[in-house]
């Protein structure tokens, strides 16, 4: 997209998107603490957040007013200015990547052809702020986290992006809107059944890249406390963790634009069948977290390299020949 | 005093990156290779479960050298016995060890019995036998769910306080209390069982059986647990024996010793169990041997239940706070939750004990932590940790 | 290559399983008890070890049994125990017991040989400093006899009496404490 194409509504457009996607990480955040929460409490057969608010829902509120409150802490002899810069930059970069992504059918901010690679590109700037983080707080654990963080988000960005290019192969388009619109109204015209093989691994590596568990090493709490943002405190602490669940959003409609259809649904299309299908996909994360232990750092490194790559390949591969040979 | 800030306020720092910590970081820290990193793990971190402090020495992400530093929760309970009638040190026994009180209990309780020639009654001993396997049972059930906690899965721990739960409040029927469990006196138990003491125990023990399979399919057969613990944290028998282990440790490297069988105490020679042996000497043998033990110890528990006689529950006369222990020396010892409790106690006549002197399993245990975890990863060196099932107040006593 | 392949698909159906047992506590019914809403079981509460308590007098229950015999002040492992004996008979005059320092082992309730002392089941102690919790306990057994009497003052006839008298040890019998 050439910059001589953005007009003043676009612009305008561009700009009231960018508010109601802050808008949306923010409620996003509230939203997914409390359910979160409420989960993993039905899971251990306790009630979650039960004293704030009607049945809790309050709590979230109130934990986010705590953070504001809290007391920025910043330890000795740390990079002032990159201790700073890491939150900022994990939250930002999320930003743009929502604009890409078809909500309705109407509602796409950023029509841009090649939606799925500015989404795949941007994504990697959370390692970076990842690392920062860990590297500038001055702190063992910090750099052990952001070690793992960056080798286990390296590694598995590979079959994420060969797991999506298998529905790009199929679709023949990098256009968000053209995957969903390739795909039909019912479940099982959707590309979950023709790419079964990419949704497995694209479903992996989701969990691995916004770093839950149980891939959650760089912040694995029995290991290294609390990795990559031990040091962080206060707002620091909380744009971190604005950022992972706007993170974990930002896959979960990546994986309902591409393996769900989308805004489509048995009836009455719109951005609604867009919102259950990702927040569907969050709680079965959020159920994953709850049920399973960690596993170890060179297992994670193994799953990737000697069961997910060469899978990945294999399936890009198939669906290319069948795409070539049979046709679509 | 020119290089004076508050973090080194004596001013010792020659030159930066020469002295590093307190004094066992900056002693641990002289043998440092070139390339590593010294890493304090407590004494304020999440698997270490309470105030252990362990230095490690890490290249990249491998453990190198550790080194486990103590006395983070010493509270002189050794000597507190020299100061305390016998009888009054009986509540520090709950205290040593917070989740395995009944063993303490049973172990001082003996001791003192022993010297003086006190016979228990017969419902007093299956009392004891009940609570000591009860006890057991609980404290594997905490250790169950902080290990795996430690391995990163939060919701165990809450399914294995769920059922202790009810064990705590089984044996609250007894003992008073939940915890610092003060059950055993010179010559019985403090109190008698009840009809819904025994109730309880019944409607559990079937309860229990039907949650250890939840437990096999939600956590034993788990492959990414099992492949987190199989193969890792070797310790063989040799090496057991020497650093002088016991308990699930032991057993798990392949040495039949359990002191209920070895050394039978008590009324253990009457049930029918068996004593869980593995010998993969690894850490998904020990997580074996206790989650069999707890199977084993309602095996126990089922069988003393339906055999317990009418009586009494302390004998006549039983000794007064007052009571002074006869001069002479005796050592017990007691299969705790995590290894061989032994009690020797040293009288010389007087009010208090001359000496006593508390072996707990755990500190034995800990030992083998330093060779065990050299060369494996962090995240290997944290899960035998874990695997040793360490409670840091019995340690440190 | 194929046991390989094999093995890897047998973890993910243990894995499976592990969802299964999560999935099916989702909507198991839970167990937490709503403390200020509900509480615990009294019945499971009657070999629970509170504070200290004085029991009632058999005849006037507002009268401690203590014949201060220091008994328990003697054998208590913490010290927590002070009893002055008065000036009327045998009944103290001050009966203070310091809570912040007993261990709840219960040697004073064993010890006594006029069953004077119990346990009482306050679960829901709060105090909020440390001065509170250093009890006198004659004040308090006064007030608990005021506020629930179980029987008329002593001067109607004692036949009335004693079978109420019997209310408390009952209850101190079911405690299993000796």
């Amino acid at each position: 997209m050439e910059l001589s194409n953005i007009s003043i509504s676009g612009l305008i457009i561009l700009v009231i998107a960018c508010l109601l996607v802050i808008a949306l990480m923010v409620v996003n955040a509230i939203v997914m603490v409390y359910a979160e929460r409420k989960g993993a409490g039905f899971i251990q057969r306790r009630p979650g957040p039960y004293e704030v608010g009607p049945w809790g829902t309050l709590q979230p509120v109130v934990d986010s007013m705590k953070l504001l409150g809290k007391q920025i802490f910043v330890p000795s002899n740390v990079d002032f200015f990159l201790f700073f810069a890491a939150p900022v930059l994990a939250f930002f970069p999320v930003l743009l990547l929502f604009l890409p992504i078809p909500f309705g059918p109407f509602l796409t901010a950023l029509k841009v052809p090649d939606g799925i690679v500015l989404i795949l590109a941007f994504a990697g700037f959370g390692l970076l702020a990842n690392l920062l983080a860990g590297y500038a707080s001055n702190n063992k654990y910090g750099v052990l986290g952001a070690g793992r963080a960056v080798s286990q988000g390296v590694a598995y960005e590979i079959p994420m992006i060969l797991a999506l290019l298998a529905v790009v192969f199929q679709t023949g388009s990098m256009n968000l809107s053209e995957i969903v619109e390739a795909q039909g109204r019912w479940p099982w015209s959707w590309n979950i059944l023709c790419q079964p093989l990419a949704f497995f691994i694209y479903l992996v590596t989701l969990v691995a890249e916004t770093n839950r568990a149980p891939f959650d090493l760089p912040e694995g709490e029995s290991e290294l406390t609390a990795g990559f943002h031990t040091e962080y405190s206060g707002m620091g602490f909380a744009l971190f963790f604005l950022a992972e669940y706007a993170n974990m959003l930002l896959v979960s409609f990546v994986c309902a634009t591409f393996f769900l259809g989308g805004y489509k649904g048995p009836v009455l299309d719109g951005f609604w069948w867009t919102f259950i299908k990702a927040y569907l996909v969050m709680m079965f994360i959020v159920w994953i977290r709850w049920t399973f232990p960690r596993v170890r750092f060179d297992q994670l490194l193994n799953i990737n390299w000697k069961w997910l790559l060469p899978l990945s390949i294999l399936n890009l591969w198939i669906t290319a020949v069948v795409v070539n040979f049979i046709g679509k | 005093m020119s290089n004076f800030s508050f973090l080194n306020p004596f001013g010792v720092l020659d030159e930066p990156g020469t002295y590093m910590g307190d004094f066992y970081s900056h002693n641990f820290s002289k043998k440092a290779k070139e390339g590593t990193v010294i890493l304090n793990l407590g004494p304020q971190h999440p698997s270490t479960h309470g105030v252990l402090r362990v230095l490690v020495e890490l290249y990249g992400e491998y453990v190198m050298r550790s080194e486990p530093v103590l006395g983070y929760l010493h509270r002189s309970h050794e000597k507190m016995a020299e100061h305390k009638t016998a009888y009054g040190f009986l509540p520090n026994m709950g205290r040593v060890d917070y989740l395995n009180a009944i063993g303490w209990n049973w172990a001082y309780a003996a001791s003192c019995e022993q010297l003086a020639g006190i016979q228990v009654p017969e419902r007093a001993e299956y009392l004891r036998v009940i609570s000591a396997e009860l006890n057991r049972i609980s404290s594997h059930l905490v250790w169950w769910g902080a290990f795996v906690l430690d391995l990163g899965a939060f919701t165990p721990i809450l399914y294995a306080f769920d059922d202790r739960e009810d064990l705590c409040d089984i044996l609250q029927r007894v003992t008073g209390s939940r915890l610092t469990m003060n059950y055993f006196r010179f010559g019985g138990v403090g109190a008698d069982g009840d009809e819904r003491f025994f109730r309880l125990i019944r409607e559990f023990i079937p309860r229990m059986r039907e949650r250890l399979k939840m437990y096999r399919a939600l956590v034993t057969d788990n492959v990414i647990l099992r492949r987190r613990l199989e193969g890792i944290g070797s310790m063989d028998a040799d090496m057991c024996l020497r650093y002088g282990a016991t308990g699930p440790i032991l057993r798990a490297a392949g040495v039949r010793r359990d002191v209920r069988k070895a050394i039978p105490y008590g009324i253990y020679d009457r049930f029918d169990y068996e004593i869980p042996v593995a010998d993969r000497c690894d850490n998904f043998g020990r997580y074996w041997v206790r989650v069999e033990e707890i199977e084993q110890s309602l095996r126990i528990v089922e069988q003393a239940v339906a055999q317990i006689p009418e009586g009494k529950h302390i004998v006549d006369k039983a000794p007064k706070p007052a009571w002074k222990i006869p001069a002479g020396e005796s050592v017990f010892s007691v299969e705790g939750a995590r290894g061989e409790i032994s009690v020797h106690v040293i009288s010389d006549g007087g009010k208090s004990p001359y000496r006593v002197k508390l072996r707990a399993p755990g500190f034995s245990n800990l030992a083998l932590f330093a060779e065990a975890a050299e060369g494996t990863l962090l995240a290997d060196a944290i899960a035998t940790l874990g695997s040793l099932d360490l409670v840091i107040p019995e340690i440190d006593r | 290559m194929i046991t390989a392949i094999w093995d890897q698909l047998k973890g993910l159906y243990s894995l499976i399983v592990g969802m299964i047992v999560t999935g099916r506590y989702f909507f198991a019914p839970q167990k937490t008890v709503h403390y200020p809403r509900k509480v615990v079981d009294p019945e499971d509460l009657a070999a629970y070890r509170g504070p200290l308590e004085l029991t009632r007098g058999k005849d006037d229950e507002s009268r401690t049994r203590c014949i201060s015999c220091q008994m328990c002040a003697k054998g208590c492992p913490g010290n927590c125990i002070k009893v002055v004996k008065g000036t009327e008979g045998k009944l103290p005059s001050t009966w203070v017991y310091d809570f912040s320092l007993c261990c709840l082992c219960g040697a004073c309730v064993e010890v006594c040989p006029a069953s004077a002392i119990d346990f009482s089941h306050r679960l829901y102690l709060v105090v909020t400093s440390r001065e509170e919790l250093v009890m006198d306990l004659l004040a308090d057994l006064k007030e608990r006899v005021a506020a629930n009497p179980l029987k008329p003052a002593p001067d109607v006839p004692a036949a009335a009496g004693q079978k109420a008298a019997d209310a408390p040890s009952a209850g101190a019998a079911k405690n299993g404490e000796v």
